[in-house]
């Protein structure tokens, strides 16, 4: 075949849509079979950028062996082509029988054979894809026409391997793109923070090709119930590894890797483990720790620095959007809370007036079932009854008896005395109930004045008993004021009585109280409204009472009145700890 | 030896009659008012032992009437008597001697009556 029929023969094959290496596998066949080659073989560069024969003639016998080896750049003949970028042919009389990357002792008494050596770098004008290799045993020498036939066909080859790379590359970045992307709009979504960690797990896993992605999340600020997601399964053997180079990560605040590790495996043969761990960092504080693991035998599972580069870059985003979910998954659980205190609020407000109109009639009832019952008694004792009789009084004694039995259990029932005692913010259990009040249309012309002090202690308290002292105050205000003034809410952290206690004040700007009055206004039944049960304010004063607080009242008169809630820190207070 | 005089207030005819009549029968002598104004000007006329007191009454209600009383002579015995148990507990605050949750039994009270009498 003519030189020019051969190049027009490898640029045809070139440009065929057939598989890389089939193409390679092809132009190597050509030229061993037009140039009188047995060995036509190409290295290219490995994922650890060392030089590997990946690509040969049909009859290459050299190839089995050679395919073991690995060389750097510089290194032994081949090495030293890539290094320097020029072709170098050699003849037997030119080279000792043993010399540069074939100096493996599997070669002795194959490569004797051999008359001529040539080595060309395969490469464009910048980058260098690889070297090719043809040894002959037919040839005694290469010619000059031909040296530069084989530089031709290499470029070619180097061309071929080029567009490869990029092919590759490129295929690679519109992965982590993607699965960037893909990150990106979860972490931007409204998933809740579980969904959201198994989500990642199962991107970064199958981007890496993992066989385990687990993420642990050191932070106790979001309600888990795990502590650690993860996707796919850790070998139990493996566990170890995983929990020391998370320690490792979280200790050092950077990635660490766990390179190779062969995890015996009893009679089979071992498995080789790599790992990747490395640290959620938020606000300079590790609040999760990142982990991903492979096996070699899993394909393409290499955590080589652009796969680093990829797992930091997921890692980032995790930490911008791991925020931005903290702070949705804050709020939803702000606004959650908010209408379950809505819905008890109003369940307990129905509770309320259902047990007070219960009181109500139970208490109406009692003075007749006292007379009744304390007649029949007098009966009982003054007239001398026959027997039958007597066991009619004694029937309505028992009866009434009973009645008041029931009466009281009621009554027990109604005044609610269970009290339980939970964590308080009293700023945001005033802000509650003020959102209660917000959406209430007669509360329209209120102008509510909130003075909180940022900095207020936590208190342990019954919040919805609280919160009834502070509604049934509130409305009181608004009833004085006849719905039209300003109510100011203070809180405070004050000493009373030489005791640290929190303090919240509510003023209105109905005029004050009749100075009459002001001295019966906490006694039960007490009441200037038209319709009042005078119940409010002595109930209040019992639950602050019973918090061992005091209720004081300012009257301003003329202008308005301020009532201040005082509850002790020391026997309210829990320790910071919780929070 | 005089008869010790007790006053009964409470706004209900028929209770006025039963404890009267209950405590009479303990040897008591007994008046009656049905209201805080009433009690108080019954207290300003003539001095008495002890007073049982309800709360809830029309006019003038009892714990008005128990502090108006104090502080004419904070030596009276005044016992509350309520149907209202709830606020037995926050007796201690009020000025009260004793408080005595009403009941067709008035055993309770009769005692209670009879040891403030014995310790005063």
């Amino acid at each position: 075949m003519k030189p020019v029929d051969l190049l027009g023969k490898i640029i045809e094959i070139s440009h065929s849509n057939l598989e890389i290496t089939s193409r390679i596998n092809a132009i190597l066949n050509i030229i061993a079979r037009e140039m009188d080659f047995d060995e036509v073989i190409v290295f290219t560069y490995d994922e650890d950028k060392r030089l590997t024969c990946k690509y040969m003639n049909q009859k290459s016998s050299l190839f089995k062996i050679l395919c073991t080896y690995r060389c750097h750049i510089g290194e032994g003949i081949v090495g030293g082509i890539a290094q320097k970028r020029m072709p170098q042919f050699f003849s037997k009389r030119d080279i000792p029988l043993r010399f540069g990357c074939l100096f493996y002792p599997e070669l002795d008494g194959c490569i004797e054979k051999y008359k001529t050596f040539s080595f060309l770098p395969l490469t464009d004008d910048s980058y260098l894809y690889g070297v090719l290799a043809a040894c002959s045993s037919t040839r005694e020498t290469m010619h000059d026409s031909e040296k530069i036939l084989l530089s031709i066909i290499s470029r070619e080859v180097g061309g071929i391997l080029k567009a490869y790379e990029l092919l590759i590359s490129s295929k690679k970045r519109i992965s982590e793109l993607a699965t960037l992307s893909e990150l990106g709009k979860l972490l931007t979504s409204n998933i809740e923070p579980h969904a959201l960690f198994r989500n990642i797990g199962l991107i970064v896993a199958k981007a890496l090709n993992a066989s385990f992605v687990t993420i642990r999340m050191e932070h106790a600020f979001l309600k888990f119930d795990l502590h650690r997601i993860t996707y796919g399964e850790i070998d139990p053997a493996t566990e170890n590894h995983v929990n020391r180079l998370e320690k490792d990560a979280i200790q050092q605040k950077r990635a660490v890797t766990l390179k190779n590790y062969l995890l015996d495996q009893g009679d089979a043969s071992p498995i080789d483990i790599s790992m990747y761990s490395t640290p959620i960092i938020s606000k300079n504080k590790v609040i999760g720790v990142i982990t991903i693991g492979g096996t070699k035998s899993q394909q393409n599972f290499i955590l080589e620095r652009s796969e680093q580069y990829l797992v930091n870059n997921i890692v980032n985003y995790i930490t911008n959007g791991f925020e931005n979910t903290l702070l949705n998954s804050k709020l939803r659980d702000v606004i959650e809370e908010l209408n379950n205190a809505q819905k008890r609020l109003i369940e307990q407000e129905k509770f309320r007036s259902l047990g007070e109109m219960t009181a109500n009639i139970a208490h109406e009832i009692k003075n007749p079932l006292v007379i009744i019952g304390g007649f029949a008694k007098r009966l009982a004792k003054k007239v001398a009854l026959d027997r039958t009789e007597n066991r009619y009084v004694d029937i309505i004694i028992k009866e009434v008896s009973r009645l008041e039995t029931i009466l009281n259990e009621i009554l027990d029932y109604v005044k609610e005395t269970h009290t339980s005692r939970e964590i308080c913010n009293m700023n945001d259990c005033i802000d509650e109930i003020l959102y209660l009040f917000s959406s209430v249309p007669t509360w329209d012309k209120i102008e509510i004045d909130k003075e909180i002090d940022c900095n207020l202690p936590t208190i342990m308290c019954d919040i919805q008993q609280i919160k009834q002292v502070f509604i049934n105050m509130l409305v009181n205000a608004y009833e004085a004021m006849h719905g039209v003034g300003k109510i100011t809410i203070r809180t405070e952290q004050t000493v009373l009585d030489n005791n640290p206690c929190l303090a919240v004040s509510i003023t209105d700007t109905g005029g004050g109280i009749d100075l009459t009055a002001i001295d019966d206004i906490f006694n039960p039944f007490f009441t200037t409204k038209e319709k009042g049960t005078g119940l409010g304010l002595a109930i209040s004063n019992r639950i602050i009472m019973n918090h061992l607080g005091r209720i004081e009242v300012k009257n301003m008169a003329g202008k308005g009145v301020t009532f201040f809630v005082y509850l002790p820190l020391k026997e309210n207070t829990i320790k910071e700890e919780f929070l | 030896m005089n008869a010790i005089k007790i006053l009964v207030v409470d706004d209900e005819d028929n209770i006025r009659f039963l404890f009267k009549e209950e405590l009479e029968e303990e040897g008591y002598q007994i008046e009656m008012a049905s209201n805080g104004f009433e009690a108080i000007e019954k207290v300003k006329g003539s001095k008495f032992d002890l007073i049982v007191m309800d709360i809830k009454m029309p006019g003038m209600d009892g714990i008005q009437a128990l502090n108006e009383i104090k502080n004419m002579n904070k030596d009276q015995l005044v016992v509350l008597c309520s149907a209202y148990g709830e606020f037995k507990q926050d007796f201690s605050s009020w000025v009260s001697d004793a408080y005595v949750v009403k009941s067709a039994d008035l055993s309770e009270m009769k005692q209670t009556i009879k040891k403030l009498l014995e310790i005063n």
